[in-house]
């Protein structure tokens, strides 16, 4: 018996239903009275992706004095007993809003396996097309009329496994928009000192008014319904969708979120000038304007090397990574906490798998999916603690093992999202969003 | 023995070279014993088939596909329309939409050949080697190569070119690629800088591409999925590991084969020995470098990977998912969706004497080539069944070419095309990550460059496109203006609702106003989903 997916199913689970409208329809409905406090209310959630896999022994479960520890010290943080690296000053005075999960214990030792489990919560292999993290939440917190895009994944590095990141079955109606993938840095040596995040040509071009790029759409839109009618496929279906939010953007003042030159200088360098720095400035300006969902990665390939992949010289990449990190990351919760954002906004971060307790031959420490950590904080969450704990020496959790399952439930419960909810998938099969249960301890 | 009979070949040539001297020279010899003794073997001449032998194997390509959806219960799809048909192979074969006077002309042709004479006419244009350059050069580079170093990229494209002019025996081409050394060859040596001549980089990036497997995951640990071993990868990348960039000019690059380097078991001393993929080691009494020695390997009938990697890879580039996908995942763990039928392709073409424009032809006029893209029905059938055709996106070089097309913009096959410093702009801003067709790639904004950027303005914008001048012409009408504009795109007429609404606008406007509106439709077919996908 062959497989079939009937494409009108496709089609209906990926909301083109929606489409037949002309592209008129799209113009950016008036903002609503009280628009701003219902705003405030939404909840949101940042992914902080650590590309590569974190050494979680150089960071937040450091085991000082053991042959495992390597050559940093703790410090104490802002949370009594609770201890993180001296790589990460910022964050130690926030940690009264972070909860570290030291005994997450995974099943994928394998970059793009352990990608596609830690982003999907689900193993790879098999006919399900799962849909990644970003997707499955901006459909339950996002607003289909918004001027902004519902998730926004930025600087991301989808080569250890594009699935991992594709919205799967929930089609591409629910794909991020994607920022900062490639840019090059510009040749200027002024607009050099930050990385460039903007979006380009969001203006008509010289010499369109605004009625004559009306006309070229109702050309466009008729050109597309030939394509979409019928029996469509996925590709036409992506290029319709992405164009739709692309019109819906240039059409938006919220587009503004994306000019990083608004902020004063000092602001732009608390956060740090690099990439990750800047996606997470950008991440907090997308959030006061109620983007659901946003990702900033950190580690992506820079040279021959790729981020926190520190099979070799582990802990003089941990330093500067943690120092990017902890700039970025902490001036995030400061400035989400001053704008009252902070009891709305979770933020995950989180990698593919940890780093061996061992050190190796080249000062390096190699995949390990045994006994790792990942950090939950802000909005729906208790700070102030670690959850469950290694074995001395770091190579086996002692108590409380969590899964990938297990953190993404938590992170819907924390989000208000029932973690039981179910999409269908294209097969008409029920997947839920989570397999696993929300940790209660962890949850405010 | 690895290399069986060949080895006793290559050794009694060498035995002729004073010992230790680096044998450049030697190479051309052994490949040509090496041939000669793959024809004393066989039955299986050197040259190229007849052409009767393109339909045999066409029909028996057809014949395993229909037994397949037999076995599954599929109703392939009808075949396409001319028009669709003329686009795919153009794209395919030369990376770049008809032009219009060629789309005019197929569609008016009413004879049954007119297919294949279109096959061989594309198989012998200059725009096909130029194509294949270009589909080559991106699957050998790494992703992330910057596209700023243009004078190593234009010597690997005119390398490239070159033998696909020539259409040289494809065992051939990788061997010469395996024991490049720079120099006046300055094409193939970027394919090594850009890798940074790292053993494990080129160790991984030549088992991805010419055998089909990917090598790298046992870098760092045995490969739990697939027979590979940390000592199989060391041992591979150790064929690399004798190797020296001199200069770094280049204009003057050299890559130079020295006596000494070895690679090591990571976290150990251990020293590797160079092994063939399949796990023989390389005799210690064994002449040449050790690139040669694994370049002699290469073209040898040990090596069952090259010819079912290449058959994979052009199936994939044509049909859009190879047999096996993706297409560096050989393996037990990853079966072909059709087997015989890769076994039989693989052996076919390894008796053609790895001829490359002959794989071309003989795929490219299959029947299930010409299937169209859509499923009548509500029905879709799985792509790995081949029931219908894959819908592909250009790739950003497709896209641009066929944008230059439209304008009536001429393309040049190769220095000042990959020169152009515009087109290397829009390159870089429509990268995508994927390296397959069918996953359609493009941000929202990638979407806005094509919206409002300048790099279409040269085919929409009144003062700049060919294209619009051309219109202009006095014995138009408006509508016969439209469906050229639809022809020089789509390469197909308006149906009824687009002509109405389309000639409709360009008439709504005055005489003066008139090239801008159609500007106006040509933003539209440029935009649309149709333009940027080959169905």
């Amino acid at each position: 018996m062959a497989q079939t997916i009937s494409r009108r199913q496709w089609l209906a689970s990926s909301g083109l239903g929606l489409l037949g409208c002309s592209a008129s329809g799209w113009l950016p409905a008036l903002a609503a009275a009280g628009a701003d406090e219902a705003r405030l209310r939404q909840r949101h959630c940042i992914l902080l992706w650590m590309n590569g896999g974190p050494s979680q022994l150089d960071t937040f479960d450091m085991k000082p004095g053991h042959a495992h520890g390597g050559p940093f010290q703790q410090i104490a943080t802002s949370a009594p007993g609770l201890q993180f690296s001296e790589h990460l000053p910022k964050l130690a005075t926030q940690a009264q809003h972070l909860a570290v999960i030291r005994s997450l214990s995974t099943k994928e030792g394998d970059h793009g396996r352990a990608t596609f489990l830690m982003r999907t919560g689900y193993r790879p292999g098999g006919p399900v097309e799962y849909p990644t993290l970003g997707s499955l939440v901006s459909k339950e917190l996002g607003d289909d009329s918004a001027e902004l895009p519902n998730y926004v994944s930025i600087s991301p590095y989808q080569a250890f496994n594009p699935a991992a990141y594709s919205p799967g079955f929930l089609g591409p109606k629910y794909a991020a928009a994607t920022v900062g993938a490639r840019e090059q840095r510009p040749a200027g040596p002024a607009a050099a000192d930050y990385a460039q995040l903007g979006l380009d040509n969001l203006r008509l071009p010289p010499g369109v008014d605004p009625e004559q790029s009306e006309k070229r759409l109702q050309l466009w839109d008729t050109l597309e319904q030939g394509s979409l009618g019928g029996s469509a496929n996925r590709s036409a279906v992506a290029h319709h969708l992405v164009y739709q939010r692309a019109v819906r953007l240039m059409r938006s003042q919220a587009a503004t979120a994306f000019d990083l030159e608004q902020e004063p200088a000092v602001v732009r360098d608390a956060y740090g000038r690099g990439r990750f720095g800047q996606g997470c400035l950008l991440a907090r300006r997308l959030v006061e304007r109620g983007v659901p969902f946003v990702e900033v990665t950190l580690g992506g390939f820079e040279g021959n090397s790729i981020g926190w992949d520190t099979h070799q010289k582990n802990f003089v990449t941990v330093k500067s990574l943690s120092a990017e990190l902890d700039a970025g990351w902490g001036t995030l919760m400061e400035e989400l906490k001053a704008r009252g954002l902070l009891e709305s906004t979770t933020i995950l971060w989180m990698g593919e798998f940890g780093r061996t307790p061992k050190i190796n031959a080249q000062s390096g420490r190699d995949h390990f999916n045994n006994a790792w950590s990942c950090v939950l904080s802000g909005g729906g969450i208790r700070g102030a603690q670690a959850y469950g704990r290694t074995s001395p020496d770091g190579m086996t959790v002692a108590d409380n093992p969590v899964n990938a399952g297990g953190v993404l439930a938590t992170l819907c419960a924390a989000l208000g999202i029932d973690p039981l909810t179910q999409n269908i998938n294209d097969l008409g099969r029920p997947i839920r969003i989570a397999e696993g249960e929300p940790i209660r301890d962890l949850l405010a | 023995m690895p290399i069986g009979r060949f080895e006793t070949v290559a050794r009694v040539k060498a035995a002729g070279q004073k010992p230790r001297r680096r044998c450049f020279t030697l190479l051309p010899l052994v490949f040509a014993a090496i041939c000669a003794a793959n024809a004393a073997r066989s039955s299986w001449a050197d040259e190229p088939e007849p052409a009767s032998a393109d339909v045999s194997m066409s029909r028996r390509v057809d014949e395993l596909l229909a037994a397949a959806w037999a076995k599954q219960g599929i109703e392939p799809a009808p075949l396409a329309d001319d028009g669709a048909l003329l686009r795919r192979l153009s794209l395919d074969l030369t990376g770049v939409i008809p032009t219009i006077w060629e789309t005019r002309a197929y569609l008016s042709e009413t004879r049954d050949e007119k297919w294949s004479e279109l096959v061989d006419r594309l198989l012998l244009s200059p725009a096909h080697a130029t194509h294949l350059a270009d589909v080559w050069r991106d699957f050998m580079l790494p992703r992330k190569f910057d596209p700023a170093q243009t004078a190593g990229l234009i010597g690997l494209q005119n390398w490239l070119r070159r033998q696909f002019v020539e259409n040289r025996r494809y065992d051939r081409v990788v061997a010469d690629l395996l024991v490049a050394t720079g120099g006046d060859e300055s094409g193939p040596a970027l394919f090594y800088t850009a890798l940074g001549v790292k053993p494990e980089e080129l160790a991984t990036t030549t088992a991805r591409i010419f055998l089909g497997v990917r090598l790298d995951c046992a870098q760092c640990h045995n490969h739990p999925f697939d027979h590979w071993t940390q000592q199989d990868f060391w041992g591979y990348a150790a064929f690399f590991a004798r190797l020296e960039q001199r200069s770094q000019n280049a204009a003057n690059m050299r890559l130079i084969d020295i006596a000494a380097g070895e690679v090591r078991l990571p976290g150990t001393d251990k020293v590797v020995p160079s092994q063939y993929p399949g796990g023989t080691v390389v005799d210690a009494k064994e002449q040449g470098t050790r690139r040669q020695q694994l370049a002699i390997w290469m073209v040898s009938r040990d090596n069952h990977y090259l010819a079912r990697a290449t058959v994979n890879m052009v199936w994939s580039q044509l049909f859009g998912r190879g047999l096996v996908e993706p297409l560096d995942d050989f393996g037990d763990h990853n079966p072909a969706s059709h087997p015989k039928l890769l076994q039989e392709l693989a052996d076919w073409f390894v008796a053609s004497g790895y001829d490359l424009r002959h794989l071309y032809r003989t795929l490219t006029n299959t029947r299930a080539y010409r299937l169209a893209s859509r499923m009548p029905g509500p029905i879709d059938a799985p792509p790995a069944t081949f029931a219908r055709m894959a819908v592909k996106s250009l790739s950003p070089d497709q896209f641009y070419d066929s944008l230059g097309r439209v304008a009536l913009k001429r393309r040049g096959e190769s220095q000042e095309r990959l020169a152009d410093p515009e087109r290397q702009a829009f390159l870089v801003k429509m990268q995508r990550q994927t390296r397959s067709a069918t996953d359609f790639e493009v941000s929202v904004p990638q979407a806005l460059t094509l919206m409002n950027g300048p790099e279409l303005g040269f085919a929409v914008d009144r003062a700049q496109s060919g294209l619009l001048a051309a219109l202009d012409a006095p014995f138009l009408n408006d509508e016969q203006r439209v469906e050229a504009a639809f022809l020089a795109a789509l390469s197909r007429l308006p149906r009824d609702n687009e002509r109405a609404q389309f000639v409709d606008y360009v008439r709504s406007k005055s005489i003066a106003d008139r090239k801008q509106a159609l500007g106006d439709v040509v933003w539209a077919l440029l935009n649309s989903a149709e333009f940027t996908l080959n169905n």
